[in-house]
C-alpha cells in the first residue's frame, strides 16, 4: 500500500468525524447520565447514586413482571426483542462507541445461535452450557476475523464486515451438517438448573433471556464507562491523535471487536433458546441491516437507545405489519425516513433537558 | 477458446454494472453520501421498461423507455439530493436512503405486483448470433458497446470539459472549490440526478437480461457497492475497473470454480479491500496526494 | 440551573412505583392470560365459530404464491357460504414474509394468541421446519399447503403435521422413468439452485431416473437466489455431451434460466425437463416463447380434463380473472380437507380437528383424487405437461398422467 492511500483513508475518516462530532458529544453525555429517566419522561430531577439507579431498576422490575400478566405470544415477542436488542448492543459497541459501522455482527450472532442449537441437540439442554459454548465460539471467530478486519475503517470496514456476514451466511446455507437452507429444527427446550426440568413455557424462557440480557448489558455498560470505553470513544472521535499520544489503537479495536463478538454470540444463544430453531436467514443481510439501522435510529453510542430502536424495528416488522396487510417494509421505510428528520430534534430537546439538570443552561 | 464466450459474457455484465455503479461512486465522491436508494432507482428504471415495453418490442418503445427512465431517475436523484444535503453523518444518511429505498420498492410492488416481469430486447437485437461456434444473444453484445460508449463519454466529459474539471476538483476538495466562489450545491444536485438517471437507464438496458422483480434492487445495490469499493469510491476509472472485475468474477470465476461460486464475489471483495483499502483506482486530487 | 424540587425523594419513589403498578394492572386487563401458567389453547365451544389461521407470504419474493393460495382458500370458503364442515369460520390471515424470521412468529401468534384450531399455508420450507415443534407441542394441526421439504413429515409422521401439497423428493421422482424412456440411454445433465429444495428434487429425480436405467452426464448447483447469469453453466453442459437437461428453479431464477437456455442455443438441441414449478403461474408469462417445448411434471395443470377441474377453473377465473395455479389448488384442497375434518370433529379445537383429519379418506380435488399417506403427505397423481403456445398465450398442456414409480 502506498503512503498516498493511507492518507486518503485518513482524510476520509477525519471528515466523517468532523460531521459526527456533534453527536459524539451528546453520546458521551448519554453514557454519563444513565438517562433512562429522560425516556420515561419523568420530569425527573432525581439526583445522586440511588436516584440514578431507580429508573433502570424500575424498568427491570417491569420487564421481569411481564410474564405474570402477559400471555404466551406477547412474551415470545418480548424474548425475541431482547435477543435482537442484545445483537444491536453488539453492533453499537463497534458502530456507536468505536465509530466502526458494521454489517458483520450477524456472523457471530449466527455462530452463537448455531452452537447453542448443536449443543442442545447433541449434548445438553442446559442453557448456561449453551450460552458459554456459544459465547466461546463466537468470540474465537470474532478475534480470528477481527485481527484482519479492524485494520480498516469507515466505508471499507462496513463493506469488509458485510463480506464477513455474507460469507458466514453462505457457509451456514451450504453446509448440510447444520441443515443447509432448511436450518436446524428439533432443538429441545432449555433447562436452567443442571438436571432441572425443561422450560417449555414461554414465560420461564423469557426470564432466562431477560436475566442474560440484563447481566450482559450491565457488563457492557461498565466496560464502556471504564478507561477501555474512553479509549474506544477516543478512536471514534480522533484516532490519529490517540496514536500520536502513544495509544495502541489496534489492540483496543481488536478487543472491542472480540467483546462485540462475544455479546453477539450471547444474543445468538438467546435467539435459539426462544425460537428453538435456527436457519441461515437468521444471519442474513436483512438482519444485519436492521441491526445497524436500529443503532442509528436509537442513537448510536448510547446503549439503551439502540435497544429501543431494536424493539421498534421488531414490533413494526412482526406486529404492526399484520394490521397493514403485509406492508411492514413500507412502514419501516417511513419510520426510518421520519426518524432521520425528527430524531435530531428529539436529541436536541433531550440535550437541553440534561444541560438544565446539570445546572448550566 | 472454451472460455472466450464466458469472458465476453462477463464484459456484458460488467457493462451493466458500470452504468449502475458509476453514479453511486460519483455521488459518494462529490458529496460524501452513500446512496443506498441507488438500487431502488435502478428498479424504477426496470419497471419503466416493463410499463412501456414488456412483450411488445419496438425500437421506438425502447428509446422512449430509456428517455423516460432518464427523466424519472434524474428527478428522483435530484429529490434524493435535496433530502440528503441537510443530513449529516454517514449513518443518518444510510438510514435516510435505505428508508427511501424501502418506500420506493414497496410502492413499486403496490402498482406492479410481485410477479417476475421480463422485458423484450428491441427488434434486431432479439436473436442469437454464432460466436466461437456457440450461440450468443446479440443484445448482450450491444450492451458491451453501450458500456464502452458511456465509459468513453464520461471520460471525455470529466477530463476535457470545464464542468468535468470543476467536478474533479469538488471530489478532491469541496471546501477549496467553494472558496473559489463556485456554487457547488447546484453541481452536487446535478451529479446526484445524473447518477440516478444512469442507474434508471441501466434498469431499462438490463431489463432484457435481468427482468424486473421486487428484491432485484437489493441484489443490484450490493453488486454496485462491491464494484465501487473495489474500484475506489469517487472514481470513474475505478468504477469501470471494478465493474469489469466483478463481471469476470461472476462469469469466468464461476466457470472455473463452480463449487465455490457462492463465496467468490465477497471473498474477492474482501481480498481486494484488505490489500488496498482505498480500492484499486481511488479518486485523485490534491487532498489525497 | 437547579430547579427547586417540589417533592421529597420518598414521595417520588412512591409515585414511580404507582406508575409501575398502574402499568402492570393495565397490561393485565388488556391481555389477560399469563405466560407461566401452561394453559392449553382454550377449547372452542361446539357451536361457535372455528378460528382458522391462514399464513401465506404477502410481502417478499414469494408474495405471488401467497396471493394464489389466499385466492384458492377463499374461493372454497365462498363456495361453501363461509362455513367449513357446517361451522362458521373466523379466518385470520397473516403475512408469512420471505422466511422463518417473519413466518415463524406469524404462525406462532395464530396458535398461542388467537387460539386457532388449525393453521393452513406456509410456502417456505425452513419456516415449516421451524414451526413443526411448536404445533406438535401445542397440539394444533398445521396443514402445509406448499412447503415441500422432505424432513417436515418423513421424520416420524406427527398427528399434528399434514401436507396438501407435495414432497420435493416425490415431485422430482415422478419424472424419472419418463425421462429415461424419452432419452433412450443418452446421458442427462442435472442442474438446480444450491439449496435444500433443489437438492431434494434433483435427488428424487436422480434416483428414479437411474433406477429406470438412466445415465447422468453431470450435476451443477448454482448459488441460490443470487445467480442471474447461467451462461458459465450452460457452456459447460454443452461440453459434457449431455443429450437432455433436468432442472429445478422457481421464481426469478426459473425465468432467467429458461430464457438463457433458449438464448444460448441449448433449447434447439437438448430437450429441457423439470419439476412443474419451473413453468408454473406468472413465471411462464415472463418466460414466454423461450419456454415452449419444456416438459415438466406436477400434480396439477389447469388443463386437466375432468368435470371437477373444469368447474374449479371456471369459478376461479370468474372470481380472480386468471387461470388457477398449483398453489391455488393446494390451498383450495387444504380448505376441502378442513371442511371434511370439521364435519367429523366434535369440537373446533386443535386436538379434535387433528383426530378428524386422520379419518377423512379420499379427497376429490381438481387435481384428481388423492389421500394422505402414512406420513400425512399426499398420495396423488402426477402429470406430464409440455409448454405450448395456444392462441397467443403460453400454457402447460397436459400430455399424460405419469405412471407411479
Amino acid at each position: 500500500m502506498s503512503p498516498a492511500d493511507t492518507n486518503a483513508a485518513d482524510t476520509n475518516a477525519a471528515d466523517t468525524n468532523a460531521a459526527d462530532t456533534n453527536r459524539a458529544d451528546t453520546n458521551a453525555a448519554d453514557m454519563k447520565a444513565a438517562s433512562m429517566r429522560t425516556v420515561m419522561a419523568v420530569p425527573s430531577v432525581v439526583r445522586g447514586r440511588a436516584g440514578r439507579l431507580l429508573v433502570p431498576l424500575a424498568v427491570v422490575v417491569v420487564l421481569a413482571a411481564l410474564p405474570l400478566v402477559l400471555g404466551a405470544y406477547p412474551i415470545t415477542l418480548a424474548s425475541r426483542v431482547l435477543a435482537f436488542a442484545l445483537l444491536v448492543v453488539s453492533v453499537d459497541i463497534l458502530t456507536g462507541v468505536t465509530g466502526l459501522p458494521t454489517l458483520g455482527q450477524v456472523a457471530y450472532f449466527g455462530a452463537g445461535a448455531y452452537t447453542a442449537a448443536l449443543v442442545g441437540i447433541h449434548w445438553t439442554s442446559n442453557a448456561a452450557v449453551q450460552l458459554l459454548a456459544g459465547v466461546l465460539v463466537a468470540t474465537a471467530l470474532a478475534l480470528a476475523t477481527g485481527a484482519i478486519v479492524v485494520r480498516t475503517k469507515g466505508i471499507v470496514f462496513l463493506m469488509v464486515t458485510l463480506a464477513v456476514g455474507e460469507l458466514t451466511h453462505q457457509v451456514a446455507a451450504s453446509w448440510t451438517a447444520v441443515g443447509g437452507t432448511n436450518g436446524l429444527a428439533g432443538i429441545p427446550p432449555i433447562s436452567v438448573l443442571p438436571g432441572g426440568p425443561a422450560l417449555t413455557l414461554s414465560g420461564f424462557v423469557y426470564w432466562w433471556v431477560l436475566a442474560v440480557f440484563v447481566v450482559v448489558f450491565l457488563l457492557v455498560a461498565r466496560a464502556m464507562r471504564a478507561p477501555f470505553g474512553r479509549t474506544l470513544r477516543g478512536i471514534r472521535d480522533n484516532e490519529p491523535r490517540l496514536r500520536a499520544l502513544g495509544q495502541r489503537t489496534y489492540s483496543a479495536k481488536l478487543a472491542a471487536y472480540g467483546l462485540a463478538g462475544a455479546v453477539a454470540g450471547a444474543a445468538g444463544t438467546l435467539w435459539t433458546a426462544q425460537a428453538r430453531f435456527v436457519s441461515p436467514t437468521d444471519l442474513g443481510f436483512d438482519v444485519a441491516a436492521f441491526a445497524l439501522l436500529s443503532v442509528v435510529i436509537g442513537g448510536a453510542g448510547s446503549l439503551w437507545g439502540p435497544c429501543l430502536g431494536a424493539a421498534l424495528v421488531i414490533l413494526v416488522r412482526d406486529e404492526v405489519s399484520d394490521y397493514v396487510d403485509g406492508r411492514g417494509p413500507l412502514l419501516l421505510g417511513i419510520v426510518f425516513v421520519a426518524g432521520v428528520y425528527l430524531l435530531p430534534r428529539v436529541r436536541a430537546v433531550l440535550g437541553r433537558l440534561r444541560a438544565r439538570e446539570k445546572g448550566f443552561p | 477458446m472454451q472460455y472466450a464466450v464466458t469472458v465476453l459474457n462477463g464484459l456484458a455484465l460488467g457493462a451493466i454494472l458500470f452504468l449502475i455503479a458509476v453514479g453511486l461512486s460519483l455521488v459518494f465522491g462529490i458529496m460524501d453520501v452513500l446512496n443506498l436508494a441507488h438500487g431502488a432507482v435502478y428498479l424504477v428504471g426496470a419497471y419503466v421498461a416493463v410499463a412501456l415495453i414488456e412483450g411488445h418490442a419496438s425500437v421506438a418503445g425502447f428509446v422512449a423507455a430509456v428517455l423516460v427512465a432518464a427523466l424519472v431517475g434524474g428527478l428522483a436523484g435530484a429529490a434524493l439530493a435535496g433530502m440528503s444535503i441537510p443530513v449529516r453523518g454517514h449513518l443518518d444518511q444510510a438510514l435516510l436512503t435505505l428508508g427511501t429505498a424501502l418506500i420506493i420498492t414497496e410502492l413499486i410492488s403496490e402498482f406492479f405486483g410481485n410477479e417476475v416481469r421480463s422485458v423484450a430486447p428491441p427488434p434486431g437485437l432479439d436473436a442469437s448470433v454464432g460466436l466461437f461456434g456457440q450461440a450468443y444473444p446479440a443484445y448482450r453484445l450491444a450492451l458491451v458497446v453501450v458500456g464502452v460508449v458511456v465509459a468513453v463519454g464520461l471520460h471525455l466529459l470529466l477530463e476535457r470539459t470545464r464542468i468535468g474539471a470543476t467536478l474533479r476538483a469538488t471530489v478532491a476538495d469541496r471546501q477549496m472549490v467553494e472558496a473559489m466562489g463556485i456554487r457547488t450545491r447546484r453541481l452536487v444536485i446535478s451529479v446526484f440526478a445524473a447518477g440516478a438517471a444512469l442507474a434508471a437507464v441501466g434498469g431499462v438496458l438490463a431489463g432484457p437480461v435481468l427482468g424486473a422483480q421486487p428484491g432485484l434492487d437489493d441484489t443490484v445495490l450490493l453488486l454496485a457497492l462491491v464494484v465501487v469499493v473495489i474500484g475506489g469510491l469517487g472514481s470513474v476509472r475505478g468504477a469501470l475497473l471494478g465493474a469489469v472485475l466483478v463481471g469476470q468474477v461472476q462469469a469466468l470465476g464461476v466457470a472455473l470454480l463452480p463449487d465455490q461460486a457462492s463465496f467468490l464475489l465477497f471473498a474477492a471483495m474482501a481480498a481486494v479491500l484488505l490489500l488496498r483499502p482505498a480500492g484499486l483506482l481511488p479518486a485523485r486530487g490534491p487532498a489525497h496526494a | 440551573m437547579d430547579v427547586p424540587m417540589p417533592k421529597s425523594s420518598r414521595a417520588r419513589r412512591r409515585s414511580s412505583s404507582m406508575v409501575i403498578a398502574a402499568l402492570l394492572t393495565g397490561l393485565a386487563t388488556a391481555c389477560g392470560g399469563s405466560a407461566i401458567s401452561g394453559e392449553q389453547p382454550a377449547s372452542q365451544a361446539a357451536g361457535g365459530p372455528a378460528t382458522i389461521g391462514l399464513v401465506v407470504p404477502k410481502s417478499g419474493v414469494y408474495a405471488p404464491l401467497g396471493a394464489d393460495m389466499e385466492n384458492g382458500f377463499k374461493l372454497y370458503l365462498d363456495q361453501h357460504g363461509g362455513k367449513l364442515g357446517g361451522k362458521e369460520i373466523d379466518l385470520k390471515v397473516s403475512d408469512e414474509g420471505e422466511g422463518p424470521q417473519t413466518g415463524v412468529p406469524a404462525a406462532t401468534k395464530l396458535v398461542t394468541q388467537d387460539k386457532a384450531g388449525a393453521v393452513v399455508g406456509i410456502v417456505n420450507s425452513a419456516t415449516a421446519l421451524g414451526l413443526r415443534d411448536t404445533f406438535i407441542e401445542s397440539k394444533v394441526p398445521l396443514i402445509i399447503a406448499n412447503a415441500g421439504a422432505d424432513d417436515v413429515t418423513t421424520s416420524g409422521g406427527s398427528p399434528y403435521i399434514w401436507r396438501t401439497s407435495f414432497t420435493n423428493n416425490a415431485v422430482g421422482a415422478s419424472l424419472g422413468a419418463e425421462v429415461a424412456k424419452q432419452v433412450g440411454g443418452e446421458p442427462v445433465y442435472l442442474i438446480t439452485a444450491d439449496y435444500a429444495a433443489g437438492k431434494e428434487m434433483v435427488g428424487g429425480f436422480k434416483k428414479a431416473f437411474e433406477d429406470a436405467g438412466g445415465k447422468v452426464a453431470g450435476e451443477a448447483y448454482t448459488p441460490f437466489g443470487t445467480t442471474k447469469d447461467f451462461q458459465p453453466y450452460l457452456s459447460k453442459i454443452k461440453g459434457t455431451g449431455a443429450k437432455a437437461v433436468f432442472c429445478f428453479y422457481a421464481g426469478a431464477e426459473a425465468v432467467g434460466f429458461v430464457k438463457q437456455y433458449d438464448q444460448f442455443g441449448l433449447s434447439g438441441d437438448l430437450p429441457l425437463f423439470g419439476t412443474g414449478f419451473v413453468t408454473e403461474g406468472a413465471v411462464l408469462d415472463a418466460q414466454g416463447a423461450a419456454a415452449v417445448g419444456t416438459q415438466t411434471s406436477l400434480h396439477y395443470s389447469d388443463l386437466i380434463d375432468s368435470p371437477k377441474n373444469k368447474e374449479f377453473v371456471t369459478a376461479y377465473q370468474a372470481a380472480f380473472k386468471e387461470a388457477p395455479t398449483v398453489y391455488a389448488v393446494q390451498a383450495y384442497d387444504a380448505a376441502a380437507v378442513l371442511d371434511a375434518a370439521l364435519a367429523k370433529a366434535a369440537t373446533t379445537d386443535g386436538e379434535a380437528i387433528s383426530k378428524a383429519l386422520a379419518e377423512i379418506g379420499a379427497v376429490d380435488s381438481p387435481r384428481g383424487t388423492w389421500t394422505f399417506d402414512a406420513e400425512h403427505d399426499p398420495e396423488q397423481p402426477y402429470y406430464l405437461r409440455k409448454v405450448e403456445e395456444r392462441s397467443g398465450a403460453y400454457v402447460n398442456a397436459l400430455v399424460s398422467e405419469l405412471a407411479k414409480g
